[in-house]
């Protein structure tokens, strides 16, 4: 059944978030591919989401884990084909499954074409592709992102003997758009793979696109400019594609990002996740309330994107001094874990493998405004290795089964990517996806059922949510409504049991209607609702006036 | 239990929604709405400047104000403390209110706040008076850290105080605590103190609250359970303390709820505080705060008049309780003009033992007493009036230690009258 070509998919998505290297190996070279990731695409469909996200899988040095693309317009050979590509894409779309994939677009890597051309010389008709100049003094007032790595936003570059500027590594240099051949090439990378199918993009970066002396450049209007002019290309000739902007900022700064509804169709809300892992310890509602209190609203149309972990690291930037300590001293006492303002680890192990806080945080993840994404793995709790460096002890092999390899490849041990995890408690003998899948009560499946529901009904994509405060600040509770459909979402985010009381007085005469097991609970009355919740329990509850 | 009748249902359920907490701090109350807001406020930043992650709690104990004072404490936003002192909170902060009854019992006040710490399972529970308006941020943090920190389990106060004020702790019942029980606490009777969870639910098990005189001075009674509990007690600096107005019928109320307390305390633990000789320091965290030594008005030939009155008038009361000795030195100092006058402290710590042997054997009302202290304190303050006008801070603490000296000396005297009055 061909997919609609309405951007409204996005709002009733679960986005699964893949890295071809890491899900299957169908070659035996150690390394996962197209081909690999095509025939588990019913692994895909069997979780029940119904959007993939891919890293980046382009030509590249990788040098960031793919991030430093060397060829916009191609596929890195590691990785198969263009074929192969088109192949998995086919095999998504024919399962119901959009496919979103990465469009870096602040930089490249330092071996793509254009730079090698920029760099060649000071005359070169591609040296105003990326930003140059004669001293590292310009745009003075701008943050360094990779602390632990870079130490100016200026790189020398010894061959055209200038400096050239750059938000990352060093080995990425910024594309420059304010040059307008930049800008019609991105657009031609964007089309060329809108033209073989795919759903939409994930912007990386977007914040750091325009530079101006004198300001952070962050979050100028010039960057806005250059993501409507995008934007509007979409919308013409791609009806239903989508961009999802990749904008690590406050939820104010965030919110110009969707325009009126002319900029990007998404974006994540970074400064949610941090607090949810806060609340979660805290045993306290309030730094997640907070947050939302603080997010403004967004045009009808568009839709934020909420994720518990990804490929990157755990993301304190939008913290404040004193979270980021506690986030620090709680969920990274070891050093290791740390990695620039944030914590590299995987959702398991950072809630110490306890199912209950597991299955609360997918629950709020399911719940909350927006469109979930799953990092791949963690639909089975899989652990990671703080001692491979950078971010990739996060990006580790998938655990298929508990056989050779854990199911990912058929080589060498030696010769795989990356070691897989072979640790007792979270190697892939102990969590894989075969193990799960014969268990009634495991992670994955009730990770199926969670989906499942939350799919059942609109009102968690697109309804509004109304904050219940009850005395209790150790629950978390909420209403989401769309149309006719209520419903009460209500989280315990302490270890121990509590008791509540809900004021539904608005809601008299209502029966509730667990969602999971589908019992009836009493009719709301005149007195506030009592409920007595285990520790970290949840319930979502419909509304029904019978 | 005893809290479960003591609690109110409501207060039960705000306390059901607070939950477990670290750090509770009390606040009893009756008609402090002059006084309250910034005191609110200073244990607000107090928590968030010094226990940012530490679930804490403000709960109030209220005997029946009738100016809003409730309603003050429980609306007090922190938001507001954050735009003012910039201290962010990671947690939600209760601060919650109960009406123990319509009419003040500091006691019972008291008695809530412990009953709400051992409910809540606090690991430290902090009690600031409603009127301490020179409190600052820092008190908090003083009160909080030895117990959350150094696992003691009293925190006593040591205020910056001027030179006349405090005097029935200076010369009573300091003194006299230490000589009883051996531990050199300054503020045996504090109007802020911190405790441990473990030691204020031994305390809420305590016969105290059963015994009325007992029960309204609860906080000396708390303070001598931690000294004979052999409990871990420690002294911590503050700061000036705000001396609050006090009329001459409040010295009285004063007296009962310190002194009598005290005197009442020496029945049942006789058994311990008789084989105790000398005294011993606690510890003492903090800078130490000097004493105030700028001048302050006081009416001397007042005082003068009022104990020789005294004197007169109450003789036949004084014959019950005092020794015939004791009373004629007494008549001898009431003739004295203000320039001679002069109570010694060994006469004074006479005389306190032998009121304390009197109450002890119930000569007459215990109330009166009580009662019938009041002049002869007064004419011992004027003594120390006049002994530290031009003194300075270390002449007051030479003046101090001496006569805590004569009260350790006379131990031995006051069990002599304990025994066989004589």
């Amino acid at each position: 059944m061909p997919l609609k070509r309405d951007a409204g998919w996005a709002k009733e998505a679960i986005i699964y978030q893949v890295h071809v290297r890491a899900f299957f190996d169908s070659n035996g070279d150690g390394i996962g591919d197209f081909q690999g990731l095509a025939q588990r695409l019913d692994y895909v469909q069997e979780i029940g989401v119904n959007a993939i996200w891919l890293m980046p899988f382009f030509p590249s040095p990788l040098r960031d884990d793919g991030y430093d693309i060397s060829d916009y317009k191609s596929v890195h050979p590691i990785y198969g084909t263009l074929d192969d590509f088109k192949t998995f894409l086919s095999g998504a779309h024919d399962r119901g499954i959009r496919v979103l994939i990465e469009m870096v677009a602040n930089h490249t890597s330092d071996q793509h074409p254009w730079f090698v051309e920029s760099r060649a010389s000071q005359n070169n008709p591609k040296r105003d592709w990326y930003v140059w100049s004669d001293t590292d003094t310009r745009y003075r007032g701008t943050r360094i992102i990779f602390l632990d790595t870079e130490m100016s936003n200026w790189a020398w570059d010894p061959i055209s003997k200038s400096y050239y500027w750059h938000r990352f590594f060093s080995h990425q240099p910024d594309l420059n758009y304010d040059e307008p051949a930049v800008r019609d090439e991105m657009w031609n990378v964007m089309k060329f793979w809108l033209e073989l199918g795919v759903d939409g993009f994930r912007l990386d970066a977007v914040p750091y696109l325009i530079e101006r002396e004198g300001t952070s450049c962050e979050n100028l209007p010039e960057t806005h400019d250059v993501i409507r002019e995008l934007r509007k290309k979409v919308d013409d000739q791609f009806p239903g594609a989508i961009l999802l902007a990749e904008a690590n900022q406050w939820p104010a700064d965030l919110r110009p990002y969707f325009g009126n509804g002319d900029e990007f169709h998404m974006a994540f809300h970074f400064p949610l996740m941090p607090r949810m892992f806060m609340g979660l310890r805290l045993e306290d509602r309030k730094p997640i309330t907070e947050i939302l209190q603080q997010t403004p609203e967004i045009p009808a149309s568009c839709q934020w994107c909420l994720f518990l972990r990804n490929h990157d690291e755990l993301t304190l930037e939008m913290v404040t001094d004193i979270e980021r300590d506690y986030m620090y001293d709680i969920y990274a006492s070891d050093k290791t874990m740390r990695l620039n303002l944030g914590i590299r680890r995987r959702l398991a192990p950072l809630l110490d493998n306890d199912r209950r806080r597991i299955e609360l945080m997918n629950g709020m993840l399911m719940s909350l405004p927006g469109t979930p994404i799953i990092y791949y793995g963690d639909e089975i709790g899989m652990g990671d290795n703080i001692y491979l460096g950078d971010r990739n002890g996060v990006r580790t092999p998938m655990q298929w089964s508990g056989s050779w390899n854990g199911g990912f490849s058929t080589a060498d041990p030696e010769r795989l990517y990356s070691p897989p995890i072979l640790n007792p408690v979270y190697g892939y003998q102990a969590v894989n996806v075969l193990s799960q899948r014969r268990t009634e009560h495991s992670l994955f499946s009730w990770m199926k059922h969670i989906i499942r529901i939350r799919r059942s009904s609109p009102v968690f994509g697109a309804g509004s949510i109304e904050f219940l405060y009850p005395e209790n600040h150790r629950v978390l509770a909420y209403i989401r409504q769309l149309g006719k459909e209520t419903v009460l979402v209500v989280n315990n985010l302490s270890s121990a049991a509590q008791a509540v009381e809900l004021d539904l007085g608005r809601y008299k005469g209502n029966i509730l209607i667990e969602m999971f097991g589908r019992n009836v609970f009493p009719r709301i009355g005149d007195l506030p609702y009592l409920l007595t919740m285990g520790p970290y329990q949840f319930y979502w509850f419909r509304l029904r006036r019978i | 239990m005893a809290e479960e009748t003591l609690l109110a249902d409501d207060f039960l359920r705000q306390l059901i929604n607070v939950g477990e907490v670290d750090i509770l701090v009390g606040l009893p109350t009756h008609n402090n709405a002059k006084t309250i807001e910034p005191v609110i406020r200073a244990i607000q930043t107090g928590i968030l400047k010094c226990f940012p992650r530490e679930r804490a709690v403000i709960i109030n104990a209220d005997g029946g104000s009738q100016d809003r004072t409730p309603e003050l404490v429980v609306g007090a936003s922190i938001g507001d403390v954050w735009s003012a002192s910039k201290v962010y909170a990671l947690r939600t902060m209760h601060s919650i209110s109960t009406r123990y009854a319509r009419s003040p019992d500091p006691g019972t006040a008291l008695r809530t706040i412990l009953a709400a710490a051992d409910l809540l399972r606090a690991k430290a529970c902090v009690v600031v008076s409603p009127d301490s308006t020179t409190i600052e941020p820092d008190w908090i943090q003083r009160l909080v850290l030895p117990v959350y920190n150094d696992n003691f389990d009293l925190v006593s106060p040591i205020y910056r105080r001027q030179k006349f004020e405090g005097a029935l702790m200076r010369n009573l019942l300091y003194p006299m605590t230490r000589a009883i029980y051996g531990y050199r606490v300054r503020e045996p009777y504090a109007s802020e103190f911190g405790i441990s969870g473990r030691l204020a639910t031994d305390f809420l098990t305590k016969e105290t609250w059963n015994d009325e005189r007992s029960r309204i001075g609860a906080e000396i009674c708390l303070t001598i359970t931690a000294i004979t509990g052999k409990y871990r007690v420690c002294q911590s600096f503050l700061g000036p303390k705000a001396q609050p107005d006090r009329s001459a019928s409040d010295l009285v109320a004063a007296m009962r709820q310190t002194v009598g307390a005290l005197f009442s305390s020496l029945d049942s633990s006789f058994p311990l505080w008789s084989t105790i000789a000398g005294s011993q320091p606690v510890p003492t965290l903090g800078a130490p705060s000097e004493v105030m030594l700028e001048p302050v008005r006081v009416n001397r030939k007042r005082l003068r008049e009022m104990f020789a009155t005294g004197v007169a008038q109450l003789e036949p009361v004084f014959r019950s309780i005092l020794s015939a000795s004791t009373l004629f030195e007494l008549q001898r100092i009431a003739t004295l003009d203000v320039s001679e006058f002069n109570y010694p402290a060994d006469l004074w710590a006479k005389t306190v033992f032998e009121f304390a042997a009197s109450y002890h054997k119930s000569v007459i009302s215990r109330d009166h007493i009580v009662q019938a202290l009041v002049p002869l304190y007064r004419g011992r303050t004027l003594t120390l009036l006049l002994e530290s006008r031009d003194g300075s801070e270390e002449d007051i603490e030479k003046s101090l230690e001496s006569l805590c000296g004569e009260f350790e000396r006379l131990k031995p005297y006051l069990l002599e009258v304990w025994a066989d009055r004589k």
